[in-house]
């Protein structure tokens, strides 16, 4: 200490001469430059990213629709019909199974995805041969509380996922080959740099765009100041969706929240319709779903917008649709 | 082999591990092995005089009685084995061997203010000012951890992985590493708090006053240290040094300097680190509850008197009525809120005020990193008393938190039904930057976000241009003001819907 005081000291009591002052200066230039740009290299490095590749592989219908009293069971059923979850994943994919997770609030509010059905998807996944099977999702509430109370977090990590709290450094920026409003926006690199994504929101209510479907549940996968996305939320949505392209999606229709949607709270605002729906064209999983609470695809902005950029098809009527009832 | 005092350089390390475990342990799922209040409680200074000037019955108080009692049996045994910011005044004393030493005349007159504090706080406790928090060890030693270390640990942490992961591609193990440590060690976020760094200034400060006199914060000014000072002085538990050559050495040595050049010393300052016993090279010192039949020392009247004489006392307790000018209060004060938003059930503005001991634990537990430390947003008495800065975080609708976590009660514990119904405040939109008042647009992002279950903000449709905009508006009744509206605006750089702390339910 004493002798650290003393070079202080006798640092500080030095003649400056021109040639000292020039070598301090640059001295300081350098240092802040050096740390500068290693910031900059450490922290702001994020790539620009194409999104995920489409998948052609099609189901044997373009959409089931199993209806029973347990989630668990539908979704494996509905899967099934599908053709298997060995027809959408390979021997060694590392997939993420991306649910609802926004709320705090228990599985019986409606809020966020049932677990059973995402405990479903994880189990058949592993089935199918994946590596890795990862589960996140950014909440809007705070993330802990929401991956507890959700009850996701445990029945994911029964099934052996892997669950993690999104983090909001790991991101890639998005890049369209179109013009589009979503252009370089922080999206969590993991969504993109996986194998096979598979979509598990929960059909609910929504005040802006009338419903949260697959699409806005892709909203999950964002960082960023997220509440931007809602002006002019239909294109960009639109536009996420065609980036991430799920292989796989999977309405969970088991409770639907018909009022004060998205976060709910009360029990007078959930419908047991008991449904859960799987398909691949999530247009198409969207515009059905809609139809499940009465509600014209069209009328939907994130639907209407998928149309118009022909994005998957929002008619019903021309596709195979099976329905299966479990008791 | 210095037994004894390896044995007190464990405890000291044992319990300020325990205070940080408590304190790291004081965040969401609260699944400590011990309540985060065990150090507050296990404080008298802060019980009794809380529990004085705001006219209760602190359920501390029982533990905080307790610990007087040890103090009666062992002395300040507290202070030299236990205190976690004797602790850190230790360590950081070590850093620099050879310190000034006083002299016994001196030695006096450093010890007094101290007493004087005590005594403060005594009157002020008295006429229901609670002021035991301001030099309060515990407290300030709380809150250099809650808020600046734990924080600057999980920083450092965190950016070490991430550089790490990022600069070499590591996302295979290492970043299962990361996240396993983020779920479980770390913490999902890092947290932030406002100006902490003038917290940690003062506790720097007491640290490095260490290096020129050592102990000097015990000795002179905690008041803690002057409370146990008091019992000690009638403790069982004394020192006694057969065959002494008043060669001097424990003299010079003492960290307290409680030791008279006779070697007798004063009860009441020792705190017992038995570095005395190892000095002596008579090795008659020791320390027994024998009682001491021939006392080495003829003034034992002078040594039993510690630092202050009655005649001090009294004077300076005159002088401390003085002080009282500034606030004069009888019964409950009107005013509900003050400025700022204050977490939930708070008492009202000038009853918080006073029962709020400043201990960082509120912030350090809630959630979502909302609650911070105010500088001068309530007045200078108002200082490190939490706050809620919405841009930062929101008042999460399913948390108790903070009540559950408060020593004082200064945040009431509230089953979470009333939590949930109990206002913080009262949001209001700015129409001139709404995005959708001011520009039109669709936005409605306050109201998606509303946790009130019949949505406390509600939607005015209007048709504008053959679309339809929802505007959002707030219904008072219905809103509680937890800010999650605020925190999630996406209007920069001020929010266009803000809470204010008007019409906030305080109990």
């Amino acid at each position: 200490m004493e002798k650290f005081l003393y070079n202080l000291e006798s640092y500080l009591k030095k003649q400056i001469t021109r040639r000292n002052f020039l070598k301090i200066l640059l001295g300081g230039l350098l240092s802040f430059i050096s740390y500068n740009s290693f910031l900059k290299y450490a922290f702001a490095r994020s790539k620009p990213s194409d999104g995920r590749p489409k998948s052609k592989v099609k189901g044997k219908y373009d959409l089931v629709e199993a209806e029973g009293n347990d989630p668990y069971v539908n979704t494996v059923r509905a899967v099934e019909e599908m053709g298997g979850m060995k027809k959408f994943i390979k021997k060694g994919d590392v997939v993420v199974v991306k649910p609802n997770i926004a709320w705090d609030r228990t599985p019986e509010q409606a809020a966020n995805t049932d677990p059973k059905v995402v405990a479903a998807l994880v189990e058949l996944a592993y089935k199918a041969g994946a590596k890795r099977v990862n589960v996140f999702d950014i909440p809007c509430n705070e993330d802990a509380r929401c991956y507890k109370n959700s009850g996701i977090a445990q029945a994911a990590k029964e099934k052996g996922a892997y669950v993690y709290f999104a983090d909001h450094w790991n991101i890639v920026r998005a890049h369209f080959p179109y013009k589009s409003q979503m252009e370089g926006w922080p999206i969590l690199r993991d969504a993109v740099v996986c194998d096979k994504f598979i979509n598990v929101p929960v059909l609910k209510h929504h005040s802006l765009t009338g419903l949260t479907l697959s699409m806005k549940n892709l909203m999950g996968v964002c960082s960023g100041t997220r509440g931007l996305i809602h002006v002019n939320i239909g294109p960009k949505l639109a536009d996420l969706a065609d980036f991430i392209s799920p292989d796989l999606t999977v309405i969970d229709a088991t409770r639907v929240l018909i009022r004060h949607g998205p976060s709910g709270g009360s029990l007078a605002d959930v419908l047991k319709m008991n449904k859960v729906l799987v398909a691949t064209d999530p247009t198409l999983a969207d515009s059905f779903a809609s139809t499940l609470v009465g509600r014209d695809p069209l009328s939907i902005p994130y639907i209407k917008a998928a149309a118009q950029r022909g994005f998957g098809s929002t008619d019903i009527s021309k596709a195979k649709i099976s329905k299966i009832k479990l008791s | 082999m210095k037994k004894l005092v390896t044995a007190r350089k464990a405890s000291q390390t044992f319990f300020l591990l325990l205070f940080m475990y408590i304190l790291w342990s004081t965040t969401y799922p609260l699944k400590g092995l011990l309540p985060p209040e065990t150090f507050f409680r296990t404080n008298p200074n802060i019980m009794i005089f809380t529990s004085i000037s705001e006219r209760l019955f602190l359920p501390g108080l029982y533990f905080a009685l307790a610990m007087l009692v040890l103090t009666l049996i062992f002395g300040r045994f507290y202070c030299g084995w236990v205190c976690p910011l004797g602790t850190f005044i230790d360590c950081a004393g070590a850093l620099k061997k050879r310190k000034m030493v006083l002299n016994d005349g001196q030695n006096k007159k450093v010890r007094k203010p101290k007493f004087v504090i005590l005594g403060a706080v005594f009157l002020g406790a008295l006429f229901g000012i609670q002021l035991a928090w301001v030099l309060d060890p515990m407290v300030i030693v709380a809150r250099f951890v809650s808020l600046n270390l734990i924080p600057t640990a999980t920083l450092v942490i965190d950016r070490f992985f991430i550089i790490l992961i990022k600069t070499f591609n590591l996302y295979g193990p290492v970043y299962d590493a990361y996240r396993a440590l983020k779920s479980s060690f770390l913490g999902v976020k890092v947290f932030y708090f406002a100006n902490a760094g003038i917290i940690f200034l003062v506790f720097l400060l007491i640290c490095s006053a260490a290096l020129f006199i050592s102990r000097s914060w015990c000795r002179t000014l905690c008041p803690l240290g002057a409370l146990y000072s008091i019992a000690a002085r009638f403790s069982l538990l004394r020192r006694i040094n057969a065959g002494c050559t008043t060669c001097g050495k424990c003299v010079e040595r003492c960290r307290m300097g409680v030791i008279k050049e006779n070697a007798d010393y004063m009860k009441g300052e020792c705190i017992l680190c038995m570095d005395c016993i190892y000095e002596c090279p008579a090795q008659g010192t020791k320390f027994t509850f024998q009682a001491s039949s021939k006392p080495l020392s003829t003034d034992t009247a002078e040594g039993k008197k510690g630092g202050i004489s009655r005649k001090d006392f009294l004077f300076l307790m005159a002088c401390s009525v003085f002080a009282l000018g500034f606030r004069w209060r009888f019964g409950k004060s009107k005013e509900i809120c003050g400025p700022v938003t204050r977490p939930p059930g708070a008492l009202k503005e000038e009853d918080f005020m006073d029962r709020c001991i400043r201990c960082g634990n509120c912030m350090k537990v809630c959630p979502t990193n909302v609650l911070q430390p105010a500088i001068l947003q309530c007045g200078l008495r108002g200082i490190w008393t939490p706050h809620l800065v919405n841009e930062i975080g929101y008042c999460e609708y399913n948390c108790t938190l903070c009540g559950d976590v408060c020593p004082t009660g200064a945040i009431p514990k509230l089953p979470l039904p009333k939590k949930q119904n109990t206002k913080l405040g009262i949001a209001g939109i700015d129409h001139s930057t709404c995005i959708a008042w001011a520009y039109n647009q669709k936005c409605l992002v306050c109201e998606e976000h509303c946790p009130v279950a019949e949505k406390a903000i509600k939607i005015e449709w209007e048709r504008v241009d053959g679309e339809l905009i929802g505007k959002p508006r707030v219904d008072p009744d219905l809103c509680i003001g937890c800010g999650i509206c605020q925190n999630k605006c996406p209007v920069r750089p001020e929010r266009a819907i803000k809470v204010s702390p008007k019409g906030a339910d305080r109990t």
